[in-house]
C-alpha cells in the first residue's frame, strides 16, 4: 500500500504559500494511505482551477478534465469499472458554476464516488473574479459593485436534489477533514464534501480566523440527527451570511450534515455492470439474434 | 425521364396528419415486402411536432436492386384531403388513390382522365374490426389487393408486430387488413399494376441508417452508449437502450450532451468502447470534450447526424452542410478521422471498423451521416457479422506495467504519451499493476502531468506526436469507393460522399440504357483526406462533377485545398430535401451531353 509520501509523490505544488490545498491534500493523502486501497484501485478525477492544478501533485491514476466537466468523466469510468473507487476534486466556480448542471444531476443519479470541492468563493486561477458561491455584495474584479444574485447553496441543493451522503469540513481542520473524508469513502453512492478552502490571495474576507470565529461541528450538536433530511435542509439554510454579520451572529456548521445507508446506487440499477466493461471487446460480439429481429 | 418503366416497381405514398400512425403502418407494409423477397426503400417526411401537420411516408418496392427514393408514386393513399391537395402531382398517369370517401372529398380532383380513384370506406371497416385507429390497415390491405399481391404477407406482418403486446390485438389488424383487401379485389380487381413475391430471394434485413450503426457498434463490442435525445440521432439512443441488458451495454441518457462526451471519454478511459451521437447542435456542445479527446488520446467514437442548421434548423429534414464544421471542431489541432456512409450498409461496417481505428490511433473517430441516413429504411443484404474484426491497437488490459519495458522510464514509471515512431504509446488500463497515469485536457509530458507539458519543447514533440498519427491513419482507413466505367473511359465521373451515394448510383442504373457512360467516386473518408486517389480519379476524367447537400461546396472546396484542382460542375440542395435520382440524372446527363 502507498505511503503519505509516495501519494504526494509527483511533482512540487505551485500553490500559494498557506492555501487551503495543502492541508486538503494533507487530509486525502493520509486517508488514501490509511485505507488499504492500492494505486490501482481509485481514479481520481479533477476539473480546472487551482484545485485541479493538484492533478500533477499526485501519484495517482487519473484524469485531469475540462473546466466543470470532471462529474460526467469520473461518471463514465465509473459506470463502467466496478473495481475503481472515483474521487473527484472540483472548484465552486468549476462545480457549482459552469458545471453546475453536471452537479445536480450527479447527486440525484446517487452514483458510487466521491465528490470533493474546494469551495473557496473565489476564482483563483483566473485571478479573483466573483464565483457562484461568492457572498452577496462581495467586490471583486468581476462585480466591482458587489456581488448582487445570492450565492449558491451546494449542501442545500444536494440535500433537496436526494442526496445521499452530504458534508462540508473546513480546510482550517485537518482532523476532521480526514474524519468526512474517510466517511465519504466508505459510503456506498454519491458522497460529497464541500470543504471550506480559503483562498488567501484573492479572497480577503472569508479567511481562515473569519472560518475559525464561526464554524461548529454538526456531531458536537446536541439533537442533531444526520439521518434527517428536513433536518439537515433547515441547517443547509442556516449557512447564507453576510459580510458584516459577527461571528456570534452566524454560525457555520460544519460535518456531516445528511447520511443515508443501504440507498439504491446508479450502479444497483446496472445489473450488466458484472465486470470491467472493456470485457465486451476482446472479440466480436454476437449480435445474430438480433439481427434476426429486423429480417 | 427513363424511370423504371411503369409497372416494373411500385410506388406507395401514405399522407395524413401526424398521430396517425403513419410511419408504422407503411414500415408494416415495408416488412411484408422484404418477407416477400422484394428489395424496399423508405422516405418518412415530417414536421417536427407529435400531433396535427402532415406527414408522408413513401415506399419503393421492386423486385431488382434500389438504392433511394424516387419522386413518383404508383399509388397514394389519402388518409385526408391534405393529402391529395399535397402530393396529386407527384402521382405517374393512370396512379390510383385509395381514399375515404368520409374523409376526402372529391371536389376539385375527381373526375380526373389522370387518376384511378379507389374509394374505400377506411373508417367503417376499422371500426368494424375493432376502433378507427386502424383506418390505416386497412388500406393497407387496399393496397396489396389493387396490385394483385398475396395479403398473407401483410397479415404474418401484423401478427408477428402485435403478437407482443396483445393477440386480439393482432386479430383486430388482421381483419382490418382483410376488410380492406377484399372490398379493392372486388372493386379495382382490373387495376394494371401486379406486384409478385419473389420466393428464391435470400434473406434480407430491413434497417434504417441508426440501427446500423447501432448494429455495428454492438458487433464492435461496445461497452457504454451515451447521449441526449436530439432528431435525427434519438433512435440510436433507443436502439442501444432497448439491447443494453442483452447485449451488456451501459446506456446512458445524460444531461445534456457536454455530459454524454465527458461520460465517453471517462468509458475510454477504463478500456471501454464507447460512444456517442447528436446532431449537428448537440455536437456543438460536445466540441469543448472532442478536442480533449485529441489532446487526451482517448479512443472514442461520435456520431454526427446532421440535419439543416444553423441553430435549431429544420429538425426533421435532411442535409450535408455539416462536413466542414466536423472536420474543423474544437480549438486547436489534433488528428480525428471521419467517416461518411452512404447506405445502411456502409453504416454498419464504417461503425464497427470506428471503434478498430479509434483504438488503432488512440483519437476520436467520427461517423458522419444525416437524416436520410437515420431516418429512411432499406433492404440490405444480410450484414456480414463474419468479416466483423476487433482490433484494440496498443493496448494491455491486464497483468503488470513492469512486463512492457518500452512503455516505462529508468525507474519503471509508466509513460502513458511516450513519444514514438508513429505517434501511438503503449495504453495500458487503470488497474494494470504500477500503470500509474495521469489523463490530461492540459498539454503534457510523457507521463501526462500538465506543467510539465508547458516547456516549447515539450508541447511541440507532444504535438507532433500526435499529429503523426495521421499519417497512420491513411494505412488504416477506408479508401474511396468507386463505380460504374473507369473514369478515362467515362463521359462524366461524379464525385460525392455519403448519402448522396443513393440517388447516384440509381441515375447511374437510369443513365445505362441512355449509353451515358459514368465514374462515381464516393469519398468514405473524409479525413484524413484521401488527396492521392482524389487527384487520379478526377484527372482521368472528361468532365467531372461533384454533388453535396449544402450551399457552400464544402467538398468542392475541400478538393481545391487538398487536390490544388477544380471540378467542372457541381450540383447542391439544400432546401432539407435529399438529392432525387431524378435531380442527379438530370445533372449527368446535362453534362454527358455538353461534353
Amino acid at each position: 500500500m502507498p505511503e503519505v509520501s509516495e501519494i504526494t509523490g509527483a511533482l512540487a505544488p505551485t500553490w500559494c504559500p498557506g492555501c487551503g490545498n495543502f492541508n486538503m491534500q494533507k487530509a486525502l493523502a493520509e486517508v488514501l494511505a490509511e485505507s488499504g486501497m492500492r494505486f490501482e484501485d481509485y481514479v481520481m478525477v479533477w476539473g480546472i482551477g487551482c484545485h485541479g492544478n493538484g492533478a500533477d501533485f499526485y501519484r495517482s491514476q487519473g484524469f485531469h478534465g475540462l473546466h466543470g466537466r470532471a462529474l460526467p468523466l469520473a461518471t463514465g469510468i465509473a459506470l463502467t469499472n466496478p473495481d475503481l473507487k472515483v474521487i473527484v476534486e472540483m472548484g465552486d466556480g468549476d462545480g457549482y458554476g459552469i458545471g453546475g448542471n453536471h452537479f445536480i444531476h450527479s447527486v440525484r443519479r446517487n452514483i458510487d464516488m466521491v465528490a470533493i470541492f474546494h469551495n473557496n468563493q473565489i476564482y483563483g486561477l483566473t485571478t479573483g473574479q466573483a464565483s457562484p458561491t461568492s457572498e452577496q455584495f462581495m467586490k471583486t474584479p468581476s462585480t466591482p459593485g458587489g456581488v448582487v444574485e445570492e450565492p449558491v447553496n451546494p449542501v442545500g441543493v444536494a440535500v433537496a436534489q436526494g442526496a445521499t451522503f452530504v458534508a462540508r469540513g473546513f480546510a482550517g481542520d485537518v482532523e476532521h477533514l480526514k474524519s468526512l473524508y474517510r466517511q465519504a469513502l466508505a459510503h456506498e453512492g454519491f458522497a460529497l464534501v464541500d470543504v471550506y478552502q480559503p483562498c488567501v490571495t484573492w479572497n480577503k474576507v472569508n479567511t481562515f480566523k473569519w472560518f475559525r470565529d464561526r464554524v461548529y461541528k454538526l456531531e458536537e450538536t446536541e439533537g442533531y440527527d444526520p439521518t434527517s433530511r428536513t433536518q439537515a435542509f433547515d441547517v443547509s439554510m442556516s449557512t447564507f451570511h453576510e459580510l458584516t454579520c459577527a461571528p456570534d451572529e452566524c454560525k457555520i456548521p460544519i460535518g456531516v450534515f445528511y447520511r443515508e445507508e443501504d440507498s439504491f446506487t446508479y450502479q444497483d440499477g446496472l445489473p450488466q455492470l458484472d465486470r470491467p466493461m472493456w470485457k465486451h471487446a476482446e472479440s466480436p460480439r454476437d449480435i445474430s439474434a438480433i439481427l434476426e429481429k429486423y429480417e | 425521364m427513363p424511370l423504371p418503366p411503369k409497372g416494373s416497381e411500385l410506388r406507395v405514398k401514405i399522407g395524413g396528419e401526424a398521430g396517425f400512425g403513419i410511419k408504422a403502418a407503411g414500415q408494416t407494409l415495408a416488412r411484408s415486402f422484404v418477407h416477400a423477397g422484394l428489395e424496399v426503400f423508405d422516405l418518412s417526411e415530417y414536421p417536427s411536432l407529435i400531433r396535427g401537420g402532415h406527414n408522408t411516408y413513401t415506399l419503393r418496392i421492386s423486385p431488382r436492386p434500389i438504392s433511394s427514393h424516387v419522386e413518383t408514386v404508383d399509388v397514394l393513399i389519402a388518409l385526408n384531403r391534405e393529402t391529395v391537395d399535397l402530393h396529386l402531382d407527384e402521382l405517374i398517369d393512370g396512379g390510383a388513390v385509395i381514399f375515404d370517401p368520409e374523409a376526402t372529398s372529391t371536389e376539385g380532383w375527381l373526375p380526373s382522365r389522370k387518376v384511378r380513384p379507389v374509394p374505400v370506406p377506411l373508417a367503417k371497416f376499422a371500426k368494424e374490426a375493432g376502433g378507427p385507429i386502424m383506418a390505416n390497415t386497412v388500406a393497407l390491405g387496399a393496397t396489396l389487393a389493387l396490385v394483385h399481391f398475396p395479403l398473407e404477407h401483410l397479415t404474418e406482418a401484423l401478427s408477428a408486430q402485435f403478437a407482443h403486446k396483445a393477440p386480439e390485438i393482432a386479430e383486430q389488424n388482421v381483419a382490418a387488413a382483410t376488410a380492406g383487401y377484399a372490398y379493392v379485389s372486388k372493386l379495382a380487381g382490373d387495376f394494371w399494376m401486379k406486384v409478385e413475391p419473389e420466393p428464391d430471394a435470400p434473406k434480407r434485413l430491413l434497417v434504417d441508417g441508426n440501427e446500423a450503426v447501432g448494429m455495428g457498434a454492438l458487433a464492435a463490442g461496445i461497452g457504454f452508449y451515451a447521449a441526449y435525445p436530439m432528431t435525427p440521432a434519438s433512435s440510436i439512443l433507443h436502439f442501444m437502450a432497448a439491447h443494453e441488458r442483452e447485449a451488456g451495454v451501459v446506456v446512458k441518457h445524460t444531461e445534456d450532451e457536454i455530459a454524454a462526451m465527458n461520460m465517453v471519454i471517462g468509458a475510454a478511459f477504463t478500456g471501454t468502447r464507447a460512444m456517442c451521437a447528436s446532431a449537428g447542435g448537440g455536437f456543438a456542445l460536445m466540441v469543448e470534450a472532442f478536442g480533449m479527446a485529441g489532446v487526451s488520446e482517448s479512443a472514442v467514437v461520435v456520431g454526427v447526424l446532421t440535419r439543416p442548421g444553423p441553430a435549431t434548423g429544420l429538425p426533421t429534414w435532411t442535409e450535408q452542410s455539416d462536413l466542414r464544421y466536423v472536420l474543423h471542431a474544437a480549438q486547436g489541432e489534433f488528428p480525428r478521422v471521419v467517416l461518411a456512409p452512404g447506405d445502411r450498409t456502409d453504416a454498419f461496417e464504417l461503425t464497427w471498423k470506428a471503434f478498430n481505428l479509434a483504438d488503432q490511433l488512440q483519437t476520436p473517430v467520427i461517423i458522419l451521416g444525416d437524416s436520410y441516413l437515420s431516418d429512411n429504411r432499406q433492404s440490405v443484404p444480410y450484414f456480414d457479422l463474419d468479416a466483423v474484426e476487433v482490433d484494440r491497437g496498443n493496448l494491455v488490459a491486464e497483468g503488470d506495467i513492469a512486463d512492457h519495458p518500452e512503455a516505462v522510464d529508468e525507474a519503471g514509471r509508466y509513460l502513458r504519451y511516450r513519444l514514438t515512431d508513429y505517434g501511438v504509446s503503449l495504453r495500458a488500463l487503470p488497474g494494470v499493476t504500477g500503470a500509474i497515469q495521469l489523463a490530461n485536457s492540459y498539454e503534457h509530458d510523457e507521463y501526462g502531468y500538465g506543467s510539465a507539458g508547458e516547456p516549447a519543447d515539450m508541447r511541440a514533440a507532444q504535438n507532433d506526436k500526435r499529429m503523426r498519427k495521421l499519417e497512420l491513419a491513411r494505412t488504416l482507413v477506408p479508401r474511396p469507393a468507386l463505380f460504374g466505367a473507369e473514369p478515362a473511359e467515362a463521359d462524366v465521373a461524379v464525385l460525392f460522399f455519403g448519402t448522396t451515394k443513393g440517388p447516384v448510383l440509381e441515375a447511374m442504373r437510369w443513365l445505362e440504357p441512355d449509353g451515358v457512360k459514368v465514374a462515381a467516386m464516393q469519398v468514405v473518408t473524409l479525413s484524413p483526406f484521401p488527396a492521392d486517389d482524389v487527384s487520379v480519379f478526377l484527372g482521368a476524367a472528361k468532365r467531372t462533377v461533384i454533388i453535396e447537400g449544402n450551399y457552400t461546396g464544402q467538398l468542392q472546396g475541400l478538393v481545391r485545398e487538398q487536390c490544388l484542382r477544380d471540378v467542372d460542375e457541381t450540383l447542391h440542395r439544400y432546401d432539407g430535401r435529399p438529392f432525387s435520382p431524378e435531380m442527379v440524372y438530370a445533372k449527368l446527363k446535362e453534362v454527358a451531353d455538353n461534353a
